[in-house]
């Protein structure tokens, strides 16, 4: 009987010491972590997986991962709305002057990783107009590379005798009329930086007069921009205007012939990823952020069609594997830092006038449909 | 004047609690219903009429009836609904009479099945009919491989493909309802039209079709108001010039505040319109109601074997036509990389896997949450059903009124006015019921109350009051009367209209998709979310689950309820 006892209070003591020598040791992890995203599940659920399995590994926490999914306005919408008492602790994708205004009104606290993961990435890429890749403030930092593009079904272009395509003009094809699917600018602010790259390459007039073709050109605006790789890959339209690369490549795993190509001065987007002012699991969200610049994070992206945020690493992986598939995929390339990034798309320009861009759109597209198509 | 003894006490102390008793019933049952319908309507309204200070305008309004956009919008949806009810009126009527007035092999069969494509689950439902309709779909890969044809025919892009697909899907509300509306008929009155010489189409016509006209309107308003209401089916069909798809799409528009408050004009707006379609209906019907009250036994003609052999195949041709988006959805479900051939090559279980093994939260909270707002429904809808059918209380109008209200109302609409109704903190508790999980069984209970107070109410009004009065004789309290006597006679109508709640909130997919937090997610949240992270596979999974539940219920309340169930829409 005593013997039990105190063996039972050896135990206790022994659990309490060792459990705090654990905690002071490793500084672990809250055991929850919950993201609001515009990027997509296939994304997302990968990365959650990955890095419950790496706590798990690391600290041994069973960390419950959730995601809110929803489109970029509405994920910002949300956190403004939450005013500084988020749901959620992490915001992630989207287009960075998003970030910039949160951070204004002070909804981010800073990224604060590693030093050293911080310096891998690159302040910024492409020319003649760089994109940045982090926020020079701290307050967000950008995941992985994703060029938006173009897709097409081989098989729908060879039956409407149209070669496959290579460049922005070629979605234009008269044998393409009523075989488009895009996501209108008003719908979507991912596709809607697609529009701007139009509209910045050739000038307000011409620019317009393009995206009015291309409307005339098209058989379906999709109600999301998700949906537009998606009709494509089931063959009820030929091309998909302004896709990110993954998306399409996760039809390309479902099993589906679909082809991408990020004709020149295709707009790319650094993920942005910020932790929310207020977030209940703050140490989680951090390791987060830290995990996924890892190479074992950074793996999570390069088999999913996108590409490595620092140039310390570069899709590869054995024959067959997912990863040469995704290189095969989106043309050879692997990793963006290998070879010049021609841009010209300008974000502070887009941002000023996105609204503007928006009522044009709605005014001399999307009332006049009709009219257009008979036009061209 | 107290008696000194304490017997006599006891005989009359529960008279005041007897009585108060039912006065606080009924207050709780009009507090659930002003705070649960009256006030989140009346928010979404005060949201409509005022601008970003607070202030009262009108301009939100004027900007709405100025833009050719929305006005044009606003016209095609009134076009698509008519449009809707006109097809769905011509299907639906002549199934009725065939099913009602003939005999013919089979009918009991098709009078079932007639009753299948409402539980045609939202969103996969149309990408269903896409899939066998579309430009790569079944349809048009035939037409292309084997009889070479050069481009497919569009059958499904564009506002004729929403006609259509409402068509087939809203059909048998009209069956329905015109199928209550004949057996209750009566046969003399078509008996003395024909003894002053009236030929079959003048009866049908000046007798029989008047005849109708309540059950009938009952039906077409819930068709026009569920095509008016619904956006998944348009959004899916490249169709955004309409009233529902600009609500929802503006909606949706966090980030950018003028479309978002146009958002919530057009829901407020579509709330308005509704509750004029409403109005107008009745009307027509006071108008026109000279119905008679008792259920009369039709004899059915048997028809000529030709004419059977026409009936069946036009009958068959049309449920299979309506049956196409269940056949769309399975293959889906089950096929892999499903792109320009007849059916899928290769098959799977993959997708039941990771809605079922993987994610079974969906499943889950699908029952959780209509079962929860089914108890709701019963506990506040029979009250309201007795209320309605056995009392004159003062507001019993109104009571009515509301209960109709919820059918006309848009889901969209209910969904929005809760979130700017209930995002504000519940003084005491520190959280707001938007982020609470309460709400969505909550939501659903509002949504399908109807359902439940009709088929109590249809229940109570067959149970003679002579009954209820005989146990009261013998000394029977209003609850011992209601437990032994009235209960027994009418929890046939309680299940039928229980079940039809609960089997429509699983198929809710408008008010509980903006309030759906992580974690709370449903069969149809996940339908919507699956294929918005463009897994049309999951979704067609889900679906199919979906349809699977709801037409076992649907079997479970044919048997209960057999031909009656019109009286449950209108």
């Amino acid at each position: 009987m005593k013997r039990t006892t105190l063996t039972a209070v050896a135990l206790l003591l022994a659990a309490l010491v060792g459990g705090a020598g654990l905690a002071q040791a490793q500084a672990p992890i809250e055991d929850e972590l919950v993201l609001q995203t515009p990027v997509s599940k296939f994304i997302v659920d990968a990365a959650l997986k990955a890095f419950a399995q790496y706590a798990k590994e690391k600290w041994n926490v069973n960390l419950k991962t959730n995601a809110l999914y929803a489109g970029t306005p509405v994920s910002y919408g949300r956190i403004v709305e939450w005013k500084g008492k988020p749901e959620v602790d992490i915001f992630w994708g989207g287009e960075s002057a998003l970030f910039d205004k949160l951070a204004e009104q002070k909804l981010l606290v800073k990224v604060e990783i590693s030093k050293a993961a911080w310096d891998a990435i690159p302040a910024s890429i492409g020319k003649p107009k760089p994109v940045p890749l982090k926020d020079p403030n701290g307050f967000w930092v950008g995941t992985a590379l994703e060029p938006y593009g173009l897709v097409y079904h081989p098989r729908v272009l060879k039956r409407l005798g149209v070669a496959e395509l290579k460049d922005w003009e070629d979605v234009l094809n008269p044998k393409l009329k009523g075989n488009v699917a895009q996501c209108a600018p008003t719908r979507s602010s991912s596709s809607h930086a697609t529009y701007e790259v139009i509209l910045q390459e050739k000038g307000d007039a011409k620019g317009w007069e393009w995206l009015q073709r291309l409307a005339a050109n098209s058989g379906i605006f999709t109600a999301r921009s998700r949906d537009v790789p998606s009709v494509v890959a089931k063959g009820e339209f030929a091309v998909g205007f302004a896709v990110p690369s993954y998306m399409a490549f996760e039809e390309k795993l479902a099993g589906f012939d679909i082809k991408f190509v990020a004709p020149k001065n295709a707009f790319v987007t650094p993920e942005p990823m910020g932790i929310l002012a207020g977030a209940k699991h703050p140490k989680a969200a951090r390791a987060f952020v830290e995990f996924l610049l890892t190479e074992q994070g950074q793996r999570v992206f390069m088999e999913r069609g996108l590409f490595p945020i620092t140039p310390k690493y570069k899709v590869q992986g054995p024959p067959g594997s997912t990863a040469e598939l995704a290189v095969e995929f989106t043309g050879g390339v692997r990793s963006y830092f290998d070879a010049p990034v021609s841009n010209i798309y300008d974000d502070d320009i887009a941002q000023k006038r996105y609204k503007e861009v928006n009522e044009q759109y709605r005014k001399d597209i999307e009332a006049v449909l009709d009219d257009l198509k008979k036009k061209y | 004047m107290t008696p000194p003894d304490g017997r006599a006490t006891v005989l009359v102390a529960p008279r005041p609690w007897a009585k108060a008793l039912p006065a606080l019933g009924v207050a709780l049952i009009w507090a659930f219903l002003i705070v649960f319908l009256v006030y989140p309507l009346l928010r979404l309204f005060y949201d409509a009429f005022t601008d970003d200070a607070g202030r009262f305008t009108l301009l939100n309004f004027y900007e709405f009836f100025t833009d050719r956009f929305y006005l044009r919008s606003l016209w095609n949806s009134i076009l698509l609904g008519v449009g809707t009810v006109v097809a769905t009126s011509v299907l639906g009527v002549a199934i009725a009479f065939l099913l009602v007035r003939y005999d013919f092999w089979g009918r009991s069969v098709f009078s079932y099945l007639t009753l299948i494509p409402i539980i045609s689950p939202p969103l996969v439902g149309v990408l269903g009919f896409t899939f066998i309709m579309g430009r790569a779909g079944t349809i048009n890969v035939f037409l292309m491989d084997y009889l070479d044809m050069l481009t497919p025919i569009n059958f499904v892009y564009g506002i004729h493909g929403v006609l259509l697909v409402e068509t087939l899907h809203l059909f048998p509300m009209i069956t329905l309802n015109v199928v209550d509306a004949l057996g209750k008929v009566d046969p003399s009155l078509e008996e003395a039209a024909e003894s002053v010489g009236a030929r079959a189409w003048r009866k049908t016509w000046t007798i029989t079709l008047p005849l109708t006209t309540p059950g009938y309107m009952a039906g077409a308003l819930l068709v026009f108001i569920w095509t008016f209401a619904d956006f998944a089916t348009p959004l899916i069909l490249g169709v955004h010039d309409l009233l529902a798809s600009q609500a929802y799409l503006n909606v949706v528009q966090f980030v950018d505040r003028r479309l978002f408050r146009m958002g919530i004009v057009i829901s407020a707006l579509m709330v308005i319109l509704a509750v004029l379609f409403l109005i107008a209906a009745k009307q027509y019907v006071a108008i026109k109601d000279y119905s008679s009250l008792a259920y009369s036994k039709v004899e059915r003609r048997r028809l000529s074997p030709v004419k059977q052999i026409l009936v069946v195949a036009a009958l068959s041709f049309v449920m299979l036509l309506s049956f196409i988006p269940y056949i769309g959805v399975t293959l889906a479900a089950f096929g892999k990389g499903w792109s320009l051939t007849l059916v899928p090559l290769q098959y799977t279980l993959q997708y039941f896997e990771r809605v079922i093994v993987e994610t079974p939260k969906y499943i889950l909270n699908s029952f959780l949450y209509s079962g929860i707002a089914v108890g709701l429904c019963i506990l506040v809808g029979v009250p309201i059903a007795w209320m309605l059918a056995r009392t004159r209380l003062p507001g019993n109008g109104a009571l009515d009124a509301l209960n109709t209200l919820i059918l006309a109302i848009p889901g969209t609409a209910v969904g929005i006015a809760y979130i700017r109704a209930f995002h504000v903190e519940i003084p005491g508790l520190g959280v707001a019921l938007t982020s609470v999980w309460i709400i969505m069984p909550l939501v659903l209970a509002v949504r399908r109350l109807p359902y439940t107070v009709r088929g109590s109410y249809a229940s109570l009004l067959l149970v003679h009051t002579s009954m209820e009065e005989a146990a009261a004789n013998v000394g029977a309290t209003g609850f011992q009367t209601f437990r032994d006597i009235t209960l027994p006679l009418i929890w046939k109508g309680v299940l039928v209209g229980g079940l039809f709640s609960f089997m429509t909130s699983l198929q809710e997919a408008s008010a509980t998709l903006f309030l759906s937090l992580g974690g709370w997610e449903m069969m149809t949240v996940g339908i919507f979310n699956f294929y918005i992270a463009g897994s049309a596979n999951e979704a067609a999974a889900l679906g199919f689950i979906l349809i699977v539940v709801a037409a076992l219920s649907l079997i479970v309340i044919n048997r209960v309820a057999g031909t009656r169930m019109g009286g449950m829409f209108g």
